[in-house]
């Protein structure tokens, strides 16, 4: 491409097309956390609609981790890493006098805990058990949190039963009328780790900097003048807005401070692939090392959205996910929907081999993570919230037993799963959703 | 006096209160509530909340729906006896709630502030400063609330919006002014067959995407390898950017003469391309030899002159002044203060759309002054003004003012500057004109509205509301999203989807500007057709890429319901759906959505049709289930009455082995044996289709749902409406005139 670098990017043609070996990014880990001698703990989750068939994710057993059923199968290099929760529970997400609508519903409380308003426009969550760690560590990386999806969001019409969208398109809540709407893009997100690419002298940039910071400053005197004889929901809705402004200003201190230019060691990518496996690659892959470079320490990654009826022609299957879910039992149904389950594990299986060899401090960035992956039903067909499919990788910087599979009495609130990782996380709530107190008895050590 | 009149209400009160308590209450707990109960909650409704007078006045919505239900008789279900007191109890309830609605005050509700769309932000940025920023590419996609995605309570703004915007910001404003030195030497991007950067869309033709960072001159080079026969004819060679042809020359195809190891030739042109993304395609145009050749032959260099590669050249200075700096430096900003302010006053007051102070302007210019003293041009100083406009809310919201903002009761006219912002972007998605904001800030708006609206809906802006209206009430939109099975319908290809996108916005559009009547959307016997979808359609006699309006001959098409952009969208990607088909015409024509299933009721298994069963066995066996049947009664037919055409829109006798049977019946006893039947049927229910439209239309030119309090505006607008068969532009003309289109209040700060 014609960029402002009149260079041919040659330098960073190594990245791209190669299937792990990310390069050691030991030269972009910022002083600051060197010098400290534990890693900080990261956290992420990684979100996959309409259920997963549990025939094939439960194992029979408890304890330590044997054989793995057929849609975990990915995972099984990884089983010193892999932690199975059973039983864990989002009361939230059913209906609870509210109706049909489970999709939206049970991607709405996902994080948030909350049983969310069914409405089509008067949208209304809470603030998501990620920002909640973001707002307290997120001070400490350029990037409090990042939201990371692959599929975009649907164009007309409604999104499940009197759902407003907001449900279905977003996991992370800033707060209860703000959702964060996950990037999509790989070159978007490639940019906004690590800028566009253009090649500019200090001064340059010292004065793009300035700049910036006079809009901002120009822009919120503008909003504060506004705000003055507005109603309360026209003054939120400025609320929003200088809210952003303020993170903006927020991440132009840090980048400044830090000064690191940082080098991904890959090509910016180009426009969305259309092969699912390489965007979840490309995307998955810019997570890790925005983990390695402590550029943020909070993901929320909505792989595609409840509902979804997306088709999945790479591996044969051409009738949309959702009608395949609701497979009343049909066999034929059921095997696509395992396919499909096996095909996300099989990105995220390989995503996490990725994050294993990623060097981190004086292990593995494995070894400073704890990523959960899991979906906001456990049945499809019948829209069970019950035992919902939760696995954790990463030995959380010590504080995770993995390599086990561990059953909660049932009903567990998988609020309380949240808890026990904000704990982990350095924030200490008292409540959180409908949680009854920390994964306790059976706790993660 | 005052006391009186208590004493009089409280009387009625009471009457109504006991009769209330004599036929309906019985009604609901003997009839409603064994399956309307707390624990069931059948359809979402549990009627416990209903059983007191009081429930009249306090939840007239849900009245509303009710009595919607009841009067359709879809309540009680086949199978529960009606009981005698049923029509007393209609009767009693909508005579209750019409009372109502003739006792409220008129309340033309609340609009909150609604930052632009991505749409919006886009016809803005044209008609601010003549660039061509296309921000469905850059910004994330708008949430929906109620179908539409311009409902100010969903548009959010987050930290990534707002990197965006800032972003987008400097981008435009340098884009705009070009402030900025161009690189000192021309770079070079090549897109190559070899490096996989140019796809081959036949054996004429390569097409390539990239991206280009700077407005400017190219030399575009197409890399020709090959040589055809020394009798060889020249061919025309094209050249598109995004799918508009942009030059053609005549190239050469037989050998040159020279002694080449390969031979290979290029040709050259030399064209403006703006900064983005594009997709730049290459080829000869009615190549007919290479129809003579074989498989084998067609990229072998001694028989076939082919493409291979574009390069691109650049940036150079463009030879003609660019229209964003004729609009932008309306004098020489070096002579001084005095010009610098002009032009960044002109411009906040556009972008602003209202008048801006001296304040406003001492701001902006203070960009200018800082942007010199580091020793920048006093051009790339307005382009950082310019970024600073494009951030402010200012621009980026449209806010309205109240005077008693807490107050709810207080309802007064909008501003004639606030009412000019809600004209342009109802009618053209984009801000007003100076024509427009002239007449408002004179004063003078209001008493010329209808001819402003008229003038609007004539200018080429007002195809937005095809675009933005329909496209989103039709769901036109997601023939971006669908995925039709490529096995299943080897005719669906990127060109055919475009096509079909486009019949059904001329479509729309014809309507609105000709001003046709609404029943025209169900039963017009004309559509605009292209070569590739008339061929689709079995049509003969269209030849060419351009569309024209086409007479339908054959009662297979006619009306939007058989157009194939709207039967593609309401399918799933391996075969039809009745459900979904019924489903859409209910929510989109009629307004009479059907509830959700309940909890736990599996879907239909509409999937193995044509193979075991033919769909309708299928559908009837279904709709014998009770719980079932209340809504599969009214959604079936009507999707079957389209089961005459398949998945993309394309008719058919057959499905599998099966004949289709397109009979049906709708709720109010019509019934239909084809899809040209059941549009007539349809027709019967123009009064609903009619509500229907005043509500989305509504809604997408307030950009805030539709509730109770506006019933009444709907009434008012429907009835004056119908008035020469609902021509279409009226319908324009009667929102623009409604309260709530005219008018706002405070809000009340009690949650």
């Amino acid at each position: 491409m014609i960029t402002r670098k009149a260079l041919p990017r040659r330098a960073f043609l190594r990245g791209i097309g190669t299937a792990i070996a990310l390069p050691m990014f030991d030269a972009m880990v910022p002083a600051m956390s060197a010098a400290t001698p534990k890693q900080p703990l990261r956290m992420a989750f990684v979100y996959v609609p309409n259920g997963i068939d549990m025939r094939h994710w439960n194992p029979e057993y408890e304890g330590a981790l044997g054989e793995l059923p057929r849609t975990l199968k990915p995972l099984e290099p990884l089983k010193d890493d892999l932690l199975l929760l059973g039983n864990l529970t989002h009361n939230t997400g059913r209906a609870l006098l509210d109706g049909a609508g489970d999709h939206g519903r049970c991607c709405g409380s996902y994080l948030t805990g909350i049983q969310v308003k069914k409405s089509t426009s008067d949208i209304k969550a809470g603030v998501s058990m990620d920002q909640l760690v973001a707002r307290q560590i997120g001070g400490q990386t350029r990037f409090p949190s990042l939201e990371i999806g692959l599929e975009d969001a649907r164009q007309s019409g409604d999104c499940d039963s009197g759902y407003s969208c907001a449900y279905t398109n977003n996991l992370a809540w800033r707060s209860e009328t703000q959702p964060l709407p996950p990037v999509l893009d790989p070159r978007a997100l490639f940019e906004r780790l690590f800028g566009d690419g253009a090649a500019m002298t200090p001064e340059a940039k010292a004065r793009q900097a300035k700049y910036r910071r006079s809009i901002l400053d120009f822009v919120t005197s503008d909003t504060k003048k506004l705000q003055m004889d507005l109603g309360p929901t026209d003054r939120r809705k400025l609320d929003e807005y200088l809210s952003s402004i303020r993170e903006v200003e927020l991440q132009l201190q840090k980048a400044e401070k830090d000064n690191a230019q940082i080098d991904p060691h890959m090509d910016k990518p180009y426009g969305t692939p259309a092969d699912f496996a390489e965007h979840f690659r490309l995307m998955s892959d810019m997570i890790t090392i925005a983990f390695q470079a402590d550029l943020t320490r909070v993901v929320t990654f909505l792989v595609t959205h409840e509902g979804t009826s997306r088709a999945y022609r790479e591996i044969g299957i051409s009738d949309g996910h959702h009608p395949l879910t609701h497979h009343m039992g049909n066999t034929e149904k059921l095997d696509k929907v395992a396919e499909i389950n096996l095909y996300h594990m099989q990105q995220f299986g390989a995503w996490m081999q990725r994050v294993k060899a990623a060097k981190d401090g004086d292990g593995s960035l494995m070894d400073h993570s704890m990523i959960v992956y899991g979906a906001g039903l456990s049945d499809g067909n019948r829209h069970l919230h019950e035992d919902l499919p939760t696995a954790i990788l990463g030995k959380a910087n010590g504080t995770i037993k993995p390599g086990r599979r561990v059953v909660f009495r049932r009903e567990t609130p998988m609020c309380n799963l949240y808890l026990s990782m904000m704990d982990r996380m350095g924030v200490h709530m008292d409540h959180f959703g409908d949680a009854t107190g920390r994964l306790d008895g059976v706790d993660l050590t | 006096m005052l006391c009186r009149c208590l004493l009089v209400l409280a009387a009625i009160y009471t009457l109504s209160a006991q009769t209330f308590e004599k036929t309906v209450q019985p009604v609901l707990t003997k009839t409603c509530s064994p399956c309307h109960n707390e624990r069931m909650a059948s359809g979402g409704l549990n009627i416990t909340g209903f059983t007191k007078a009081s429930s009249l006045t306090s939840d007239r919505d849900g009245w509303s729906r009710i009595l919607a239900k009841l009067k359709a008789g879809e309540m009680p279900p086949k199978g529960i006896p009606r009981p005698k007191e049923l029509d007393a109890t209609i009767e009693f309830v909508q005579a209750e709630i019409d009372k109502a609605d003739r006792n409220t005050r008129p309340d033309p509700g609340r609009v909150t502030a609604r930052r632009l769309n991505r749409a919006e932000y886009t016809n803005t940025i044209r008609d601010l400063l003549a660039v061509d920023f296309r921000a469905e590419k850059s910004f994330p996609t708008d949430d929906l609330g109620n179908g539409f995605d311009n409902i100010g309570d969903v548009l959010t703004i987050s930290p990534v919006l707002m990197e965006k915007y800032i972003a987008a910001a400097g981008t435009i404003a340098r884009r705009a002014v070009g402030g900025d030195p161009l690189p000192k030497k021309p770079l070079e991007l090549q897109l190559h067959m070899k490096d996989k950067k140019v796809r081959r869309v036949d054996p004429s033709t390569i097409e390539g995407t990239t991206h280009i960072e700077f407005d400017g001159e190219y030399t575009i080079r197409i890399g020709l390898p090959g040589e055809r026969a020394k009798d060889a004819a020249p061919v025309k060679l094209g050249f598109w950017m995004d799918g508009k042809l942009l030059n053609t020359i005549t190239a050469e195809t037989k050998p040159s003469g020279l002694v080449y190891f390969n031979p290979y030739s290029d040709e050259t042109m030399r064209l403006y391309i703006p900064e983005g993304d594009h997709v730049f395609r290459a080829g000869f145009i009615d190549d007919a030899f290479v129809k003579t050749l074989d498989a084998k032959a067609l990229y072998d260099s001694r028989k076939n002159k082919y493409l291979e590669s574009i390069t691109f050249v650049g940036p150079y200075a463009a030879a003609v002044e660019k229209p964003s700096r004729k609009k932008i430096l309306i004098c020489d900003p070096k002579t001084g203060q005095a010009c610098v302010d002009r032009i960044l006053s002109t411009l906040a007051h556009r972008a602003y759309r209202r008048p801006v102070t001296p304040a406003e302007v001492a701001a902006l210019s203070k960009f200018v002054a800082m942007a010199k003293a580091d020793g920048q041009s006093v051009e790339q100083g307005i382009q950082l003004a310019i970024q600073a406009m494009l951030v402010s809310p200012n621009f980026l919201f449209r806010i309205e003012h109240d005077p008693n903002p807490t107050d709810a009761s207080k309802v007064h006219p909008i501003s004639e500057v606030e009412l000019a912002s809600r004209l342009s972007y109802f009618l053209w998605s984009s801000m007003p004109d100076d024509d427009l904001l002239a007449l408002a800030e004179s004063g003078r708006l209001r008493g010329q509205l209808d001819a402003q609206v008229k003038r609007m809906l004539a200018d080429p802006k007002s195809a937005a509301i095809a675009d933005n209206f329909a496209g989103q009430w039709l769901e036109l939109r997601n023939l971006d999203v669908v995925k039709p099975d490529p096995q299943k319908f080897p005719l669906w290809n990127p060109d055919l989807r475009d096509a079909m996108k486009t019949e059904t916005k001329l479509f729309f559009d014809h309507i609105l500007r000709e001003n046709r009547p609404l029943a025209e959307f169900l039963d017009a016997r004309y559509t605009f057709l292209d070569e590739r979808l008339a061929k689709f359609y079995g049509i003969e006699g269209v030849t060419g890429p351009d569309f024209r309006r086409v007479e339908l001959t054959t009662p297979e098409r006619g009306g939007i319901l058989g157009q194939a952009s709207v039967l593609t969208v309401s399918s799933y990607p391996t075969r039809t759906s009745v459900v979904i088909r019924g489903q859409y015409i209910l929510n989109n024509i009629l307004a009479s959505p059907a509830p959700p299933p309940p909890p736990d009721v599996p879907r239909l298994d509409e999937g193995e049709t044509g193979e075991k069963a033919s769909l309708r066995q299928q559908m009837e066996r279904h709709r014998a289930d009770p719980t079932c049947a209340v809504c599969h009664n009214k959604m079936d037919p009507l999707g079957f009455g389209l089961e005459n055409y398949d998945g993309i829109g394309k008719w058919r006798s057959h499905d599998g082995k099966f004949p289709v049977d397109a009979t049906g019946t709708l709720p109010n006893g019509r019934s239909f044996a084809t899809p040209a039947e059941m549009r007539e049927a349809l027709k019967s229910q123009l009064p609903q289709f009619a509500r229907c439209m005043v509500e989305k239309m509504l809604t997408y030119s307030l950009g805030r749902g539709v509730g109770t309090t506006d019933r009444r505006t709907v009434d008012d607008i429907t009835r004056s409406w119908a008035a020469g068969d609902y021509p279409f532009q009226s319908l324009i003309f009667e929102v623009v005139r409604s309260l709530p289109f005219q008018s706002r209040r405070g809000e009340s700060v009690t949650k």
